[in-house]
């Protein structure tokens, strides 16, 4: 095997891997831990425990992220949510974005 | 005797304002969820730059929570381009039939109609 085949393999090798990662990087077990603060609004199996708070069971893995992301970042305000989200890392947001999304709930209604 | 006659054409015509005034509202509502269904309406469908994710899945929402989100839209305090331009037109009436009809199910973990769980369980990221 030619050097220049065996880089290419290790190239291929390395992408793939970072293409899986990027799918999804969360722990939903880590996240069910991780998430006892989230519970006491969203509900342990994400269904949220008053009409103003979303349900989260079912819903899409990297909206979850994303949401995180912009509560963090001051593009989505809530006083509540920005308070909950100062102190989570990136692999806390994974991770309960993992368990919320494993879970059976929201539907894509058409 | 022409006064009948009068009274006949009132009525009959009022009757068919009546029935066009309910179609056209039945129409708008099926029209402002045909918009919606452009993006929330197909598994996997995601955003588009600078930031990419699969748009929120709304079966089964918390109606109030559409309702809220979509007024914060509206007054631009939610900041996504797409859905501004979406909200820019309804009414408070829209607002919460679109919400009803999003979020009108049964509690989802509850027994979900069939076809709604077959769309829940495989696509998922």
């Amino acid at each position: 095997m030619s050097r220049a085949m065996i880089q290419r393999l290790l190239l291929a090798a390395c992408l793939a891997f970072s293409f899986a990662a990027l799918a999804e990087s969360g722990n939903a077990e880590a996240g069910h831990k991780k998430s006892t603060a989230c519970q006491v609004c969203h509900g342990p199996a994400g269904i949220s425990v008053s009409p103003a708070f979303p349900n989260l069971a079912g819903q899409n893995y990297d909206y979850i992220v994303a949401s995180l992301h912009h509560y963090k970042n001051g593009k989505r305000k809530n006083p509540i949510m920005q308070g909950q989200v100062a102190n989570l890392t990136e692999r806390d947001i994974e991770d309960v974005a993992a368990y919320f999304s494993s879970q059976r709930g929201l539907t894509t209604k058409y | 005797m022409p006064l009948t006659r009068l009274l006949a054409a009132v009525v009959l015509t009022s009757a068919a304002f009546a029935a066009c005034a309910a179609e056209n509202t039945v129409t708008t509502l099926q029209n402002k969820i045909a918009q919606c269904q452009g993006c929330h309406g197909i598994v996997g469908w995601k955003t588009a730059f600078p930031e990419v994710y699969h748009v929120p899945k709304l079966g089964g929402q918390k109606p109030d929570y559409i309702i809220a989100a979509l007024k914060e839209y509206q007054s631009g305090e939610r900041d996504f381009g797409t859905m501004r331009a979406m909200a820019s037109d309804l009414s408070e009436k829209d607002m919460h039939d679109l919400a009803a009809y999003f979020g009108g199910l049964a509690e989802p973990n509850a027994d979900a109609a069939p076809a709604a769980a077959a769309s829940a369980a495989p696509e998922k990221k």
